[in-house]
Parts: structure tokens; sequence; C-alpha cells
């Protein structure tokens, strides 16, 4: 490999990093929060994706599909948490149960309303171009993929370190029963995670979009990569979920180019030896069992 | 993908399958939401049966309604209904009973309705069948039944050939094919190309058995006029990020690239193409015409311009048997036929000409067989016919262009390869 694809396949990489942070932040925090695997997040942001899909068609806006997935997404999260999921609340394996049955309904709906052919989304204007870098030009979108993700890592630390919510949320990931005994509406602070991750996976959707299309079965890529990244970096916290995409992310680019008969066992092989080496993952706290 | 296990009890039964465990999981998930729902079962033309003596014909027609090809299995049911009713319901002198039955694309669940078509429906012929693997998941078991299936998509080419041990699968003189052979999409152009004096190319394919199986027929192809392959990439199917691989392709020397994608991946590879800029950089892009389909261009448009595929039809041929389909079915849909249409439409008519030959009697399997062997017509894509030794279809092979006139993007047609014939071994 010359140094000018190396530093290409690294962008690819990381860009593709970036978006799987987008997605697995999501995940990540509502584990956190309520011990819940939510196997629904890929269906939420397949469902983000449609529903940017519908907003660029209707208004030619990306900006402000960006802006309507992730809070129709949130939306949805404020409203299945309370009719749903609290009424399993401490059952975390039926809990995740229904999760796969409110993926299955999302989808298909998704399906019923949308219909299931394979369909696309521009990048937005201005961001639709390309750039000169090291060894060719290099798409803008997915630069602006790479930044976005950042700046929503900073912002979401910012959040968690730095506010009261963020100190609510870092305490219920703690001991969130000594959390209500202490006279915080645990109940609406899960609904308003469960309601915060799935606007994260809408988030991912219409972000991933434009680089990755729409069509049937993108909800189960999504939740095996989101679930690898979570399972690598660390269930639970946001470090984690930065470390996992970081590693994931560019492993998954190389991998696939490198040992292409390989393709899919590179990311495998590494959540194995991180399971085996370090079974919380590289940045997760370890868990008393409750 | 992964690895592989044999299940013994179906090779007792005579079919074999191999179950990944992506498959199974998606399996277990679809068996939860199938139980949702009843069957979906479309009684034909009950009503309008008064004038004929024939007693219902049953044709169980296995097709994925939902996952990654539901819209090729919407796409077939469209092609079933429309030649139904053109024809008063009736295939000859028979009333007809259309039983569908989803695969999911699951192996597993492919072969058990097909089991059901045999046991319970008792069928008098089977169609449909998307994925290659489901087509050879029950060859055995149709054979062994003598239930004349019509494959009308999957294009594997062992099963309309001499497989020594039948492994993966192999012709039988009840399984008819009214689609294509991967080698038929694949060799003509590699012939054609090198012929014309292209002679180097770099291969990007789907790493599935049809994609690796297409690579390696347009490599043969390449050959035989001197041509030379000077590298591949092969993305696992359904792959999600294409910038990886075309990156690759950015990087080595060879302009001409031929490509084995179809559906999303299509639409995923050419405009990560695009997007890192491979046309100003003079590559250009060749494939099995699945690449630029309908449901791709219009996801593409003009992006797809210049790419050169070959495939047995295109919707903007010239001919009057596809004028009048093509307007037959755009009087019915609101959308234009796609090459899955025209597939199942040819594989209705193929089964509708052979029963009016035998009037109506398909009692003897062989007979019937004999039959379809025999019959020729004009299709939308030219002169149908099977060959008699494999039961693939004998057609003619095009070579087209995407172009964007007028807005609109099209394959235009600039040649034709006559009469392409399987090699059958």
């Amino acid at each position: 490999m010359s140094p000018e694809l190396v530093f290409q396949q690294a962008l690819n990489g990381l860009s593709f990093g970036a978006l799987l942070f987008i997605l697995a932040a999501g995940l990540s925090l509502v584990f956190g929060m309520m011990d819940v695997v939510n196997l629904a997040h890929g269906a939420f942001y397949m469902l983000g994706a449609y529903v940017a899909l519908s907003v660029v068609q209707r208004t030619g806006s990306f900006w402000l599909a960006m802006v309507v997935a992730p809070l129709a997404l949130a939306a949805l999260g404020l409203v299945l948490e309370p009719l749903l999921l609290r009424r399993l609340r401490g059952r975390h394996l039926d809990q995740v149960l229904l999760t796969i049955g409110v993926s299955l309904v999302v989808v298909d709906q998704i399906g019923v309303v949308w219909g299931r052919e394979v369909r696309s989304l521009a990048a937005p204007a201005g961001l639709d171009g390309s750039v000169a870098l090291y060894g060719g030009d290099y798409p803008l979108y997915r630069l602006f993929v790479i930044g976005f993700g950042v700046a929503l890592a900073a912002l979401l630390s910012y959040v968690y370190s730095r506010t009261k919510v963020g100190m609510r949320i870092r305490a219920g990931v703690e001991d969130a029963e000594m959390l209500g005994a202490l006279g915080v509406d645990t109940d609406r602070l899960f609904a308003l995670t469960f309601a915060a991750g799935a606007a994260l996976a809408g988030l991912a959707g219409v972000v991933a979009a434009p680089v990755f299309g729409l069509q049937p079965g993108m909800d189960l890529d999504a939740l095996l990569y989101s679930l690898v990244v979570v399972v690598v970096g660390g269930l639970g916290t946001l470090g984690g979920a930065v470390a996992g995409s970081v590693l994931v992310g560019p492993a998954d680019t190389f991998g696939k180019v490198v040992f292409q008969e390989f393709a899919l066992a590179v990311i495998f092989a590494i959540v194995a030896l991180v399971l085996l080496l370090k079974p919380t993952g590289l940045l997760g706290r370890i868990r008393i069992a409750r | 993908m992964g690895e592989f296990k044999k299940n013994e009890l179906a090779e007792k039964r005579g079919y074999s399958y191999r179950l990944t465990r992506r498959q199974f999981l998606v399996a277990t998930s679809a068996a939860a939401l199938a139980a949702c729902g009843p069957a979906a079962v479309a009684p034909g033309a009950t009503g309008s049966a008064a004038a004929s003596p024939g007693k219902t014909l049953k044709i169980g027609q296995l097709l994925p309604f939902t996952g990654v090809y539901s819209e090729l299995g919407n796409s077939m049911r469209r092609a079933t209904e429309l030649y139904l009713k053109l024809n008063d319901n009736k295939l000859a002198n028979r009333p007809v009973q259309l039983i569908y039955e989803d695969d999911a694309n699951v192996t597993a669940t492919g072969i058990q309705k097909t089991q059901k078509f045999i046991d319970q429906d008792q069928v008098d012929v089977m169609m449909g069948v998307v994925p290659t693997p489901l087509a050879y998941g029950i060859r055995n078991a149709v054979h062994a039944a003598k239930m004349i299936f019509i494959d009308t998509n999957a294009g594997g080419n062992f099963l309309t050939r001499d497989v020594p041990n039948c492994t993966p699968a192999c012709k039988s003189p009840y399984i008819f094919r009214a689609s294509f052979s991967s080698y038929q999409i694949s060799y003509p152009i590699g012939d054609y190309l090198s012929a014309k004096g292209t002679k180097d190319f770099f291969l990007a394919y789907a790493n599935y058995g049809f994609g690796t199986e297409s690579a390696a027929d347009f490599t043969t192809g390449a050959k035989k006029n001197g041509g030379n392959i000077t590298g591949n990439v092969a993305p696992p199917l359904g792959n999600a990020d294409f910038a990886p691989f075309v990156t690759q392709i950015k990087n080595q020397p060879t302009k001409n690239v031929y490509s084995f994608f179809s559906g999303a991946d299509a639409v995923g590879f050419i405009k990560t193409w695009n997007q890192l800029g491979l046309p100003a950089a003079g590559y250009k892009m060749y494939g099995a015409g699945f690449l630029t389909e309908q449901d791709v261009l219009k996801e593409v448009k003009d992006l797809a311009n210049g790419a050169v595929t070959s495939l047995f039809w295109a919707v903007e041929l010239d001919n009057p048997e596809n004028k009048k389909f093509v307007a037959d079915f755009q009087k019915q849909y609101p959308l234009l036929p796609d090459v899955f249409t025209v597939q199942q439409y040819d594989g209705m008519r193929a089964l509708d000409e052979a029963l009016k030959k035998l009037g109506g009697d398909t009692s003897d399997k062989d007979k019937f067989s004999k039959a379809l062997e025999d019959v020729t017509f004009k299709s939308p894509r030219g002169d149908f016919a099977f060959d008699k030794s494999t039961h693939n279809p004998i057609q003619d092979i095009y070579l087209r262009e995407v172009k964007t006139q007028n807005g609109q993007t099209v394959n235009t047609i600039t040649d034709k390869i006559a009469k392409v014939t399987d090699p059958g071994k």
C-alpha cells in the first residue's frame, strides 16, 4: 500500500468510525442508564433515515431533516418508554425481547409507508463536491461526517460532565435506585434517556443516508455494527463508544481491503479478543450484578 | 461468510442446505413475524370458470415478500397477475389457483415451503425462487417429487448443468428456467469487449456465489481473446460502505472495471464511484445488466452515464412484443416493468403454451416436461426457446449503454449478441 492509499483509506475508516459513533452513542447511553440493550436501535436508525428522505422530498432541505428526524424519533421514544418498557422495569431480558418486537413493527411499518425499494439521499448542497487532498480528490461530505462526529462527542461529553442533566445521567448509570431515593424523578429521567437514545439513532440515520443509502435490511447492519462498537468500547460509557468506533471503523475499512476473504471476520476477531482480555470492553466499567 | 454446517436430517430427506448464523437469526425472527399473520393465499379465477370444463390448475409461487428481496417478489407477483388478467384467469382450458408462499430470503424457510407445495398443496407446477442458494437447496426435493418447477429468477449456473455428484445442484428433467444463467449475462460481454480490443480489466464484485460466478464467467470470456484480469476487489454482499473498495480501484492503473452488483449494492457502488471522482480520472464502468436496471437508475440517475452492461432485455427494447408488454403493464400498474417482471411473465407464457399443447392435461409429468421443452414464442426480450438438453433459455444478449436523454436516464441498446446458449457443463 502506497502512503497516499493508506491516507485515503484512513479517512474512509475515520468517517465510517464517526458514523458508528453517532449510532453507538445512543445505544450505549440507554444501556448505561436502563440496563437494556435496545435491539430496536437499528430500526430507529432506519426510521430516522426514511423520515429524512420525506423531509428532503417535501422541503429540499437536508439541514431541516437533521433537526426533524431526531425530534420525531425522540417523540417516539417518549411514547414507547412509558407505554411499554416501563411496565417491564427490572425484567431486563423481557425488556430486550420487547425491543425486538418494537423493531419488527417499526421496520414493517417503514416498508408499508415508504415501500421496500432501494432509495438514496443526496448530500446537501455545498457538501456534495470534493476537495483535493493528499492522494487525490476526497468527498467533502465524508470530511463533514468526521467533523460532525467529533463535535457531537465533544457536546455529549460536555453535557455528561458539566450539566445537571448529565450529572443525573451519570448518577443513574451508577445506581438508579439510589438516585430515586434521593428524590429524582427516575421515571421521567428514564423516558428522557430513552428518547435521547432514539434521537441519536435517528440522527445517525440522517447523517449516514447520503453515504450508505436506504434499503430494507439496513436496520440489521446498523444494529450489528453498533453492538460491536459498544462491546469493544465498553457498554454504558461515552468514552467507550468513542474508543469502540475509533477502533472498529478503521479496522473494518482496512480489514475489508487487506484481508478481502475475511472481510467480516476482522471486526469479530477484535470483539473476541477484547472479550477474552477485557470482558467489560476497553473503557467499560465493571457492573455489580443486582 | 463464516462457517457452514450440514443438516443431516435434511440430507436424509434428499435435499441439502447450509444455514449461516445470520440466516438463522433472520429465520427465527421472520418465523416469529410470520406467526402473526395468515399465509398469503390468493384464489385465482374460481368465479369465471363456468365456460371451462378443466380442473383448477394449482400454481405454487415461492417468492420473497419480506426481507431484502421483497421488491423482486412484488414485481414477479405483478407479472403473474397481469398475465392471468390478460388471459381471462386461465391457462389453456384450466382456471388457475395461485398459492403464494414467502421465503423471506431464508433458504431453510424456502425449503419448508417447497415441501408444503409438494405434500400439502400438491401443486401442478411451481414457479419463482429469487436467491440461487434456495434454488439449489430445493433442487433434489423437486426432482424426487417430479414436480415441474419453472425458475423465474435464480441464475446460478449449476441448476441447468451436468454436474458431477450433483453438488451443489444439477439439471433435472422437471426443472426449467425462464430467466438466465449467470454465464449468459457475464461471459458474452467479456468475449465481446476483448474481441473489440479492450484487453485489461479490473474486477469488482459482490463476494457471494452469484458474484464470484459472474466474475469467473466474465474472466473466461475476456481471456478467450487475449484479455487480462489485473486484479479485483470483492466487497461482502450487502456491504454498507463502498469507499474502501472504490479507493482501491482508484489507486490501481487499469481503467476498465467489470463489476457485478445489484440493488442497494449497485446504488452504493455507483454513488461512491462518482463521489471519489473515478469518471474524471478516466475509469470506465462495465457490468452485468443488474448494475443498471431501473431500480438502480431511478436512484443514481445520470451518475451511471457511460456504464456499459449486458442483459437479455431492456425496457427500451424496440420490438412489438416488448412495446405491447410495457403498455399492458403500465395500464395495470403506475410504474415501468423491470427485468424480474419479464422473467416471470415469460415463465407464465411458457407454461401457458405447454398446457395448450397438452390440452391442459398435466397428469403425466414426463409429457409435461416434453411439452415445455418444445415451447417457443416471441417474448418481450426477443425469441424465446428452452435449450432441450439443459432447460435454460436460448436468448439474445444486448449490450446497453446508460445515457441521460431529456431528463430520463435509460439503457440504450448498442449491440446484440444473438442466441447465447449456456454451455451446460
